[in-house]
């Protein structure tokens, strides 16, 4: 059923940014490759000019090789940049399409807020990844060609700065303290001003209304001082941490030079040649570089994993079968769904005949919502089938799947720019007649006709009480005229006089409905009621008939005692 | 940007002068000793004069990297204060605004301004020393190398100042592009459920590619303005070496040694070089990285205080009056308030019902002041709103209640000049039905921790609050929708029964519109006012309301 997702993120990058990776591998490498000539060649031009001999064929190439690796600098940093540009925007988009393609499957197993670190964080990163690996090469070879380099000169220079650094790295590490714990105790001070913070935003009406604003913005900063306390420190330790950075290159450098010196002394080697040992002692402290990079293709990597977990689950297919015209008749057939270990659905097994209302109540956590998302196929079961006038969901195209069934929520996702927007969205072609009709029907045009824009009203602009957004989540299911309405607790928290309008406008004949509901008003007009009790169909029938039983009674009881608490 | 006074301003300058100075003395050492150690010591034939030449620079290497350890200390100087000051402008607009946003602006976008503009500060500053140590340095060996190595250094630098603002430009469409896509993708990933139940995938999915495309172009015009940067650090650092050979003949024979050719070049590959690239670098993202989160940061107009009508209090007033009072929220839409005429008397109880979203908050806002109507005048206690004495007149209880980190007695006395007298305190707590939250927490001067608290105990913490307010009118707006039937009636009636107390409440239960001495439905345009049996009798939706068609288990909430 599920297409073979098998995707590796590394691959796609590579795919998009791979002729540019390969040239810059070439490029980058030629790169480095005349930055270590040009200290030789340096060398030689002053040992001839200061031989008074003629030098003119050496300055000439010691220039070329200038403009040279200027040049390639530029090419390389032009290819690199576009490469990650290129591979990130392939990556996203690969991965953009997977998480819709999963829809809330994705953010069930991953939750949204680290959707978004890796759609956007993780992307780029991995973006980098093709073109970190292709540079890889160059770094390597600017501090080994550095090293080999002192060692062609004179084996002594080499050898003096393979004994040094490991030394006076180590020597220099010995002081780097501990920085997070300053990190640490900085973040407190920010985390408590941001507490501070966020209570007096949840109270801005109160601190409005009393006029309360400076008093209480003094209130909020009052840790401010202790934590310009803990900035300065940071920057202490870091300045240390500096120093000691900044002295090791140099400190490196100087010792090559005095056994360049002491050569020269010799006469075993020129003054071009110390001039050489100087620049490849520099070259050779590139090692920095090199492990930087290797750091930043092992973050790709990594990231490029965490995309690959997202690619590595299964989409959901659809089929090609035609829906056959019918009033809308929803099955479920022997339905089992599990969540982790526990199964939720067992074997669930109801019929809600075409055109007809369902309401189905329980218990919370007894999978109502699991079982709306079910016949909505916002999931698919572990087992059993669902079929819409005969058909299994899973066999049917997409578009004709979206067109004939359509879901509102307890807490819809209010989406787009505007309010019409959030109406009309997955509408082909929306209209405003459509549009205002269906928040109509959802008592919802009153409300928006008095925002500030009206229809074009900006979400941000909107302000949305939980009423309010459930009207305009009912709206845009309206504005969807399907076969099979699923309402999953979508009027719980509408006023008795909205949800009265709203169930006149749902009683009316039109699609099947299967309703899940809290209130035993709305299971009283509803044609039939699942009870669904311990992931099994305890009871159908009507209210009526069910509301005989103290323990179905017991559902609504236990449903008004939670709001009470709440 | 930042007032701050200009005494400290520049002694932190000076001191960030001369610890740099320092550094400025190590890259001067770098160059001249080993000119000197290869003139006076190691082509000597003096290989110790070479040595102590070149032990000389280490001890300028030391020297440098402690200087370098102290200008740590005085960037943070520089930018705590700063970083202190744009806090302290996050703070004050989201308390003022409730801007949510502000919370990532305090633990993001202010740590980013922070972390960049010392970084700025501290590529700049040393890019000058390093120049100033270099030049110096090369004057000091041969003034005739300054002729050949400052020409092009400063061409460089030109031309990198001149490509300046269209690279800092580009930086900054590619992190508002960014940004732009990390706010789509924020809003779309929490969304998904009802993306799948929409079949909305492909519009989505190209909204998304949109966003994705633009930060791509962003960052390929960004890629390729990066040429500009090496072309700037070819001309200023690497023509310089070039010209140093081609005119090394020349230079010779003006009195050149070979040590001074050799600490020129050196000058040239390990300070110039490295510093023009960091200062390009670091100025060309940071320049406008910084600029994007100050604008970001910048602290809104802070509006000024609202007129105050000279007009006097009548004698005699109500402690409300509405007249003719309308009021939308835009100038296309629908009035929330059509010519609404109401008076509350003193001592009066008025509730307030009607659907959700239908203006009943947007009545009790206008009434507090907090909106402004278009039409008509509202006036508290026969003070023009909005002013100040009539807000000092009327306290708003609004729905979210606001119980802050601290005491209970210090959240309780939030609306009084001065600390509550403790019989007075429990007094209130007593009639508002706050005592047993109260004894449970330890008293008055225990501490509080509004996440610890459910929401119907923070409503009686800022009902008790409002209790205490001078404030003769009190306006509930959905203040106890969180309280069971029991508490809510007796936190109602302890408002009634404040002495002088008059009493408007956005009713959330039915019950609490039957307490009430005059109820007035909103319908949209239509209104209607009198009392239970009035309404029960002339009003269908009121009758709808009091009395739901169905046999609901529970009193369900008219409002939420």
């Amino acid at each position: 059923m599920a297409r073979p997702p098998h995707r590796d993120p590394m691959r796609t990058a590579l795919r998009h940014a791979g002729a540019r990776c390969a040239a810059l591998c070439l490029v980058s490498t030629a790169a480095t490759a005349a930055g270590l000539l040009l200290p030789a060649v340096l060398g030689r031009a002053l040992d001839l000019l200061l031989a008074g001999a003629p030098a003119t064929a050496w300055v000439v190439r010691a220039a070329a090789l200038v403009l040279l690796s200027a040049l390639l600098d530029g090419c390389a940093g032009v290819l690199a940049g576009t490469a990650d540009a290129r591979a990130t925007a392939g990556l996203r988009k690969l991965l953009t399409g997977q998480v819709l393609a999963l829809g809330p499957r994705a953010g069930n197993r991953f939750g949204a807020g680290d959707l978004v670190a890796r759609l956007v964080g993780n992307a780029a990163q991995a973006g980098t990844g093709p073109a970190a690996l292709a540079a890889l090469l160059a770094a390597l070879a600017g501090p080994v060609g550095g090293v080999v380099a002192l060692a062609l000169l004179d084996p002594w220079l080499a050898a003096v700065f393979l004994a040094g650094a490991p030394v006076l790295a180590l020597l220099l590490r010995a002081f780097t303290r501990d920085t997070a714990e300053c990190v640490a105790a900085y973040q407190r001070e920010q985390a408590r001003i941001a507490a501070a913070l966020a209570e007096a935003a949840e109270g801005h009406r109160t601190i409005a209304a009393a006029g309360l604003q400076d008093r209480e913005t003094k209130r909020v900063l009052r840790p401010l001082p202790d934590l310009a306390r803990a900035g300065h420190r940071m920057w202490r330790v870091q300045g240390r941490a500096a120093a000691q950075a900044v002295t090791v290159g140099p400190l490196l450098q100087l010792a090559v030079v005095a056994v360049a010196g002491l050569l020269l002394s010799r006469h075993r080697i020129s003054v071009g040649e110390v001039l050489a040992a100087s620049r490849y002692a520099v070259l050779a402290t590139g090692v920095g570089v090199l492990v930087g990079q290797l750091a930043a293709a092992t973050r790709a990597r990594a990231s490029a994993r965490r995309l690959g977990e997202v690619l590595a689950l299964p989409a959901p297919a659809h089929g090609d079968r035609p829906l056959p015209p019918g009033p809308g008749r929803l099955e479920l057939r022997g339905v089992t769904a599990r969540r982790g270990e526990r199964t939720v659905l067992d074997r669930v097994d109801l019929t809600v005949p075409g055109g007809t209302a369902l309401a189905v109540v329980g218990r919370s956590g007894t999978g109502k919502s699991l079982l709306a998302g079910l016949a909505g196929r916002l999931a698919d079961p572990d087992a059993g089938e669902v079929l819409l006038d005969g058909v299994p969901l899973p066999d049917l195209p997409h578009d004709v799947l979206r067109r004939s069934v359509t879901c509102a929520f307890a807490r819809p996702a209010l989406l787009g720019t505007t309010v019409e927007d959030t109406i009309a969205l997955g509408l082909a072609t929306p209209s405003y007649a459509e549009v205002r009709a269906a928040a109509g029907k959802a008592q919802a045009d009153a409300y928006i006709r008095r925002l500030p824009g009206g229809y074009t009203t900006r979400l941000s602009d909107a302000p949305c009480s939980g009423g309010e957004s459930q009207r305009l989540g009912l709206a845009r299911a309206f504005a969807h005229p399907g076969r099979l309405l699923i309402l999953d607790d979508a009027l719980s928290s509408l006023d008795t006089v909205t949800e009265h309008r709203v169930a006149e406008a749902l009683l009316a004949p039109g699609p099947t409905r299967f309703i899940v509901a809290h209130r035993a008003s709305t299971a009283a007009r509803a044609d039939a009621v699942a009870w669904l009790d311990g992931g099994r169909v305890r009871a159908v029938g009507t209210h009526a008939e069910l509301w005989r039983d103290p323990e179905y009674r017991a559902v609504f009881a236990a449903r008004a005692a939670e709001r009470t608490a709440r | 940007m930042i007032a701050r006074p200009p005494r400290v301003r520049r002694a932190v300058v000076v001191r960030l002068a001369g610890w740099s100075a320092l550094e400025a003395g190590q890259t001067f050492l770098l160059g001249y000793a080993l000119a000197r150690a290869l003139d006076a010591g190691f082509l000597a034939g003096d290989a110790r004069t070479g040595l102590w030449w070149l032990a000389v620079a280490a001890g300028g290497v030391g020297a440098g990297a402690y200087g370098t350890r102290r200008v740590y200390g005085v960037v943070a100087d520089l930018v705590e204060p700063v970083r202190d000051s744009l806090v302290a402008g996050v703070v004050a607009r989201g308390v003022r605004e409730a801007d949510r946003g502000a919370l990532s602006g305090l633990t993001q976008q202010v740590e980013i301004a922070r972390d960049t503009l010392a970084g700025l500060v501290l590529v700049s500053r040393s890019f000058v020393f390093t120049v100033v140590g270099a030049l110096t340095g090369l004057c000091a060996l041969a003034p005739p190398l300054l002729l050949v190595v400052l020409p092009p250094l400063l061409a460089g630098l030109g031309l990198f100042a001149a490509t300046l603002r269209p690279l800092a430009r580009r930086q900054e469409a590619f992190l508002v592009a960014d940004e732009a896509l990390a706010a789509e993708l924020g809003e779309v990933c929490p969304g998904l459920r009802d993306i799948t139940a929409a079949g909305a995938e492909a519009q989505v999915a190209a909204r998304v590619g949109e966003g994705v495309d633009a930060e791509f172009r962003a960052a390929r015009a960004l890629a390729r303005w990066s040429v500009v940067r090496v072309a700037a650090l070819a001309v200023g650092g690497r023509l310089p070496l070039v010209l140093l050979l081609a005119a090394a003949p020349w230079l010779l024979a003006h009195g050149v040694t070979a040590g001074a050719l050799v600490g020129a070049l050196a000058y040239v590959t390990q300070s110039l070089l490295p510093a023009l690239q960091n200062l390009v670098h670091g100025l060309g993202t940071g320049g406008a990285r910084l600029t994007v989160v100050l604008r970001r940061l910048r602290p809104p107009p802070v509006p000024g205080p609202p007129p105050e009508p000279a007009a006097e209090a009548a004698a005699g007033a109500p402690a409300l009056s509405l007249a003719a009072v309308t009021f939308a929220y835009g100038p296309a839409s629908t009035a929330v308030l059509d010519a609404l005429d109401l008076v509350v008397p003193h001592g009066g109880h008025l509730a307030v019902v009607g659907p959700s979203g239908i203006g009943k908050s947007t009545l009790t806002a206008v009434a507090a002041g907090l909106l402004h109507p278009a039409h008509g005048a509202v006036r508290v206690c026969g003070h023009p709103v909005p002013g100040a004495r009539a807000a000092a007149e009327r306290v708003l209880i609004p729905q979210e209640a606001y119980v802050h980190t601290g005491t209970l007695a210090e959240n309780l006395g939030l609306l009084r000049p001065g600390p509550v007298p403790l019989p007075e305190l429990l007094a209130a707590a007593e009639a508002v039905g706050l005592t047993p939250l109260l004894e449970r927490l330890g008293g008055p001067e225990a501490p509080v921790r509004p996440a610890a608290l459910s929401a119907g105990e923070r409503q009686l913490i800022a009902l008790t609050r409002a209790y205490l307010s001078p404030a003769p009118l009190a306006l509930l707006d959905e203040a106890t929708c969180h309280l069971d039937a029991e508490a809510e009636a007796r936190a109602e009636q302890a408002f009634t029964r404040r002495p002088g107390g008059t009493l408007v409440v956005v009713a959330h239960r039915i019950d609490s519109a039957r307490r009430a001495r005059r109820i007035l439905v909103l319908d949209g345009s239509r209104t209607a006012y009198g009392t239970h049996e009035d309404l029960l009798r002339a009003c269908a939706l009121y009758r709808d309301l009091a009395a739901p068609g169905s046999a609901a288990a529970s009193q369900p909430p008219l409002a939420l």
